[in-house]
């Protein structure tokens, strides 16, 4: 009786589905399929809940490195070399040795726009598609616009972020900066053709939730010499980016040096080996500047007739200590228990280690000073120390006798890790 | 392939000509089951996740679209809106025996249907699953959320419900 009725209902329904019809549901079918493929993670509420959880086991297990999917990380580490890679602009900051007093910001605009802009006061700016460039030396307002040049430092570093492979020889887990998860990456070499030789590593640090590239910390190991890092952070690729900086005309109130011969100390290769001592306390009046340090000359002269007047004597040469051209200070060492008043300070130069060296030249050239500190730091560096305090110069000699004067270079050192 | 494109493959792509025949078989208008068929994806989209660790998933998603079927089925019924018309054909062509009998078999199926269309929901998808779609007891039990026994007893009274619906249909006629 059941299987009677069982039949009736199946002959009732044995149909087939109209080829029309069929074809407007698989249409609904594919907009569904769609849906479904493009669904995002649910987030049940008993799924929450076994996320708080796991959490505090987190923060109970701290310190404990959880480590993600090598397939989803892996994607992670490739989305932001392939961001990079292929970005329009690009901005960072190298900092030496995790400290304030060496940095320099590198921009980048397609097609091949660059700048660099160094803590102690060159900036190049260059067209790479005209072969134009425009070196600008802030201390003495001064430029030198050439064509046909490389800007050789930048082109390493910013070729390290460009040419990142596209995976990466190790994981390095995870870590938290200011609320964001990043994963981290090492390369073992350096990428190909960035002037980088030796052992080093390259930890890339990638924001999970955005796969940009966070900030990139940089080992380098040459054989024999002391084992130095490079940070680059504030990365920002992609980002709109003000043009105007890579503008090669001049500033206004800059004058053009004559380009250097082969001779010219700009273009001497500088090997300066700064000697690393002990340095005891300078008590010294200064006054606080910023701006151009064209103007030392005219600060200088105000604290002497300041020191004059108050019946004080200097009791070594002029100083200077520089951290940037929007804070820098000027003036003499005095003895210990002097006074002062606004604008005028005393300061005491802190005992410690700090590299010297004594070059015997006249004063106040822009250029050959840049280069000097250029080639200052690159030895500290090599001896095994990094930086620890702002540059200063120390000015001997006569005025009127160039042939007299001399300037100690001098900044505070640590030795390096 | 990702995660949710799998999930897909393995959930719906292999029951989609089911799904389609499952509504068809009830709603036989175009734009109706169009609109059962929406309905019952929209339900699958809401409940994806049940979907997903149900024990018998596609005896659910079967389910879910015989109810969407149904709904528009029992609406029709009841607004008296279920007309032959659509099951039998208005152009006959002949009158051989075959003809006939697509007639008379046009005719049964519209009384078959109108008479589920006027059974309680859980009697209509229990019998339309257990019958129609031949989907076991306890997999029917699983996607109406119920026990085996409680589906036997819905086939079991739909069966009775329609032997007499299906004679009080016949009653007129033969009157």
């Amino acid at each position: 009786m059941h299987d009677d009725m069982d039949e009736m209902i199946r002959r009732a329904t044995r149909v087939e589905v109209p080829a029309g019809v069929e074809d407007r549901l698989r249409g609904r079918l594919m907009e569904f399929r769609t849906r479904v493929e493009q669904r995002p993670p649910n987030h049940r509420p008993v799924l929450r809940v076994m996320a708080m959880a796991a959490a505090l086991l987190a923060a109970v297990a701290a310190g404990l490195v959880l480590i993600p999917r090598q397939s989803s990380a892996s994607r992670v580490y490739a989305a932001a070399a392939a961001q990079l890679r292929s970005c329009q602009s690009l901005e960072y900051t190298i900092v030496l040795n995790a400290t304030p007093y060496v940095a320099v910001e590198i921009s980048f605009l397609a097609p091949a726009y660059r700048r660099i802009n160094c803590s102690w006061g060159i900036e190049v700016r260059a067209d790479g598609t005209t072969g134009k460039q425009i070196a600008l030396f802030h201390a003495t307002r001064n430029y030198v616009a050439e064509e046909g040049k490389q800007v050789q430092s930048s082109d390493d570093f910013l070729e390290q972020l460009r040419s990142l492979p596209q995976a990466a020889d190790e994981m390095l887990g995870e870590q938290w900066a200011g609320g964001t998860r990043l994963i981290g990456y090492r390369l073992h070499k350096a990428p190909p053709n960035t002037g980088i030789s030796g052992p080093q590593a390259f930890d890339i640090w990638v924001d999970a939730a955005t796969r940009e590239t966070h900030h990139v910390d940089i080992t380098i190991q040459e054989e024999g010499k002391p084992t130095h890092q490079m940070h680059i952070q504030n990365i920002r690729s992609g980002a709109p980016i003000d043009r105007s900086m890579f503008d090669l005309t001049p500033p206004a109130g800059y004058t053009a040096m004559v380009k250097p011969g082969p001779t010219d100390s700009t273009q001497k290769t500088w090997a300066l080996r700064p000697e690393i001592k002990p340095t005891s306390t300078v008590v010294a009046v200064v006054v606080p500047m910023s701006g151009s340090y064209l103007q030392a000359s005219a600060a200088l002269q105000q604290v002497e007739a300041y020191l004059k007047a108050r019946g004080v004597t200097p009791i070594g040469p002029s100083l200077g200590r520089f951290w940037s051209e929007q804070h820098w200070e000027t003036g003499y060492p005095v003895p210990p228990g002097t006074q002062a008043e606004a604008p005028f300070q005393v300061v005491s130069l802190p005992a410690g280690l700090a590299a010297s060296v004594v070059v015997r030249r006249p004063w106040g050239n822009g250029s050959d000073s840049s280069g000097r500190w250029g080639a200052f730091l690159k030895s500290v560096i090599e001896q095994g120390y990094q930086p620890a305090g702002p540059a200063m110069e120390i000015w001997s000699g006569e005025d009127a006798r160039e042939s007299t004067q001399s300037t100690e270079m001098r900044m505070p050192v640590t030795k390096a890790n | 392939m990702n995660d949710r494109q799998r999930e897909y493959e393995r959930l719906i792509a292999p029951i989609e000509d089911r799904m389609m025949r499952a509504v068809w078989r009830i709603s036989r208008d175009p734009g109706d089951t169009e609109d059962a068929f929406q309905e019952a994806l929209l339900t699958l989209w809401k409940r994806w996740d049940r979907v997903q660790r149900h024990p018998n998933p596609q005896a659910l998603v079967l389910h879910i679209c015989i109810n969407a079927a149904h709904d528009i089925l029992r609406r029709k019924v009841r607004r008296g809106r279920w007309i032959e018309a659509g099951a039998i054909p208005e152009d006959i062509p002949d009158s051989s025996a075959t003809a006939l009998q697509d007639i008379s078999g046009a005719e049964e199926s519209a009384q078959v249907l109108r008479a589920i269309g006027r059974l309680s929901k859980n009697q209509a998808r229990a019998i339309l699953m257990h019958v129609v779609e031949e989907i076991p007891y306890g997999d029917i039990a699983a996607a109406m959320d119920c026990r085996e026994a409680t589906v036997r007893k819905h086939v079991a009274r739909a069966r009775a419900r329609l032997r007499t619906l299906l004679a009080q249909q016949e009653q007129p006629s033969h009157a």
